[in-house]
């Protein structure tokens, strides 16, 4: 276990004493190679660095596209996951199998090879394109703009969170839904005030797990998106490559981490009332 | 009420085919390309069928062997994972001790971070240990990917068998051994397989990691893939797409039940 802890938390530790300026240790040879650093002046170290990434407005454009694209792709990732988990719960015919067992496929499908073939469906002479073309339309080219990233993201993001949501809805008793019935109510009121709340464990986990995912993402981006603005996944890598400016590569790498943070506790506060519930239960 | 119902069913079946096509579109489309000679704009299918480009990878010696050093580290990777990671997670699992939620709050804390951004201190490390492009710098790169899968889902099986079981067994004079292996392991094995082969996919599709510390000296086949959609016809990185996705497609298909049953979702919550 100690060396779990060493290999993540000692490289988190040290990078963020990089992008406070301190330059010393094993930080010594990135500083060295590394341009634009900027060093400690005060006993914690300094500020300039991301004062410096805050009045860029590559980067505040970045930020500002990396939120979209992450909200956005969570809300329609959620919305389809639950139309998924209602549809395999409800409605157990064929097509519902069938829903359930395709939906999953993007999980067998490595990042890359989704990417690329995502890119080859939406792109220029893609199947898209080509089908618009064929009925004597002119369909816009989705690759390299944002809607192509949020497409990939969705896309690979689906299965994992519509497999939480409806193994949440699974463990719904029928008595339960059948006895609403029995009184009467409509489906739309039992899946709004039996359904959503017992899944509600599920549904939040499915939250999280997409959200932080999406925002971190790398190879989505990289393939799908336009150059400018990008997302910070890509950012970072091209500033850490391309410009070798490692310390302000990894203040964005901090700052996603803020962000995905503020949502991992939410997550955390979420599991923590629920096991209490069931300890007192 | 019936021309209502059935147009409910009508509703639900056209939703359920639009995102099957949005799911499966894309894969055929490439898969399609793999046996394509080539393919005009905007025909919806190829101008001819060859298996042309399938010989061509196979005798490509850098796409063979980003083959070879892929089928040969992830299991180094999942193993070593499987060594560390199971008995911290029994540990989790069976007793509480101070931190312990700490400890899980703390990985999930580190899961959230950017793996990018991790990677670019950890090869200010690697620099510093002469690991960049080693294959002991991918196998530990491809290991921070796997921990979360191998630690969480095997801890919540491991608290999720019944102390009466093992209690009963001991009893019945069964050796302390004898009752881990035939009882605690047993129950927690589905638990553990699904672990194993979340952590393998994710080994085994690690792009960014593996290209940062094994470029240029050693590729993988997802870090391979990077070159090639620059590089090769479309055609080739079809080829290799399929071959990339075998593993994974025959892995899950093995263990498709436990993770559809839910084990993966159980596994991701803290207790």
């Amino acid at each position: 276990m100690l060396l779990i802890i060493g290999f993540i938390g000692f490289p988190i530790a040290l990078s963020l004493a990089l992008t406070l300026g301190f330059t010393g240790g094993l930080n010594q040879i990135i500083a060295l190679i590394g341009q634009g650093i900027r060093p400690a002046d005060h006993w914690w170290g300094t500020m300039a660095g991301y004062q410096a990434l805050f009045s860029d407005p590559r980067f505040n454009g970045d930020l500002q596209q990396t939120i979209i694209v992450t909200v956005v792709s969570t809300i329609v990732v959620l919305v389809l996951s639950l139309a998924i988990a209602l549809i395999v719960r409800l409605h157990r015919g064929r097509i519902a199998q069938l829903l359930g067992a395709i939906i999953v496929v993007p999980m067998f499908v490595p990042v890359v090879i989704s990417a690329w073939a995502i890119h080859t469906f939406y792109g220029g002479d893609g199947f898209v394109r080509s089908v618009a073309a064929l009925l004597g339309l002119q369909a816009p080219t989705l690759t390299s703009t944002m809607w192509a990233v949020i497409i990939g993201s969705v896309w690979t993001s689906l299965p994992f969170a519509s497999l939480l949501v409806t193994s949440g809805m699974q463990s719904i008793p029928d008595a339960l839904i059948d006895a609403a019935r029995d009184a009467g109510a409509p489906m739309s009121r039992i899946v709004r005030t039996i359904m959503l709340p017992l899944a509600s464990t599920q549904l939040i986990i499915a939250t999280t797990f997409t959200s932080i995912g999406i925002l971190g993402s790398f190879t989505i981006p990289y393939f799908l998106g336009s150059n400018q603005p990008t997302m910070l996944g890509v950012e970072i890598s091209n500033f850490l490559n391309a410009y070798n400016r490692p310390q302000q590569a990894v203040a964005m790498a901090f700052v996603i981490f803020v962000f995905a943070a503020g949502i991992a506790i939410a997550y955390v506060r979420a599991n923590l009332r629920g096991s209490a519930t069931e300890a007192r239960a | 009420m019936n021309a209502r119902r059935a147009l409910r069913e009508i509703g639900i079946g056209a939703l359920a085919i639009a995102l099957m096509a949005f799911i499966l579109g894309p894969i055929l489309w490439l898969g399609a390309h793999a046996f394509a000679t080539s393919w005009t704009f905007p025909r919806l299918s190829a101008d001819g069928w060859t298996t042309h480009w399938w010989h061509e990878v196979f005798a490509d010696s850098a796409l063979a062997g980003a083959i070879r050093t892929s089928l040969l580290i992830t299991p180094v990777v999942v193993l070593i994972s499987a060594v560390i990671c199971l008995p911290a997670a029994y540990a989790i699992g069976r007793h509480s001790f101070p931190g312990r939620r700490l400890f899980l709050i703390g990985m999930f804390a580190a899961n959230a971070f950017p793996k990018i951004g991790l990677f670019a201190s950890l090869a200010a490390l690697f620099y510093a240990m002469n690991l960049m492009g080693t294959v002991i710098g991918i196998v530990i790169v491809q290991l921070l990917g796997t921990i979360v899968f191998m630690t969480w889902i095997p801890a919540s099986a491991f608290a999720a068998v019944p102390r009466s079981l093992e209690e009963a067994a001991r009893d019945a004079g069964a050796s302390r051994l004898t009752v881990f292996r035939t009882i605690t392991l047993r129950l927690a094995m589905p638990s553990i397989l699904v672990a194993v082969i979340m952590s393998f996919l994710a080994s085994f599709d690690e792009a960014q990691g593996s290209y940062l510390v094994g470029a240029p000296n050693i590729y993988t086949m997802p870090t391979e893939m990077y070159a090639l959609v620059e590089n090769y016809p479309i055609q080739v990185a079809a080829v290799f797409s399929i071959l990339l996705s075998v593993p994974s497609v025959i892995l899950i298909g093995l263990a498709r039940q436990h993770i559809i049953g839910g084990r993966l979702a159980e596994g991701f919550q803290i207790r």
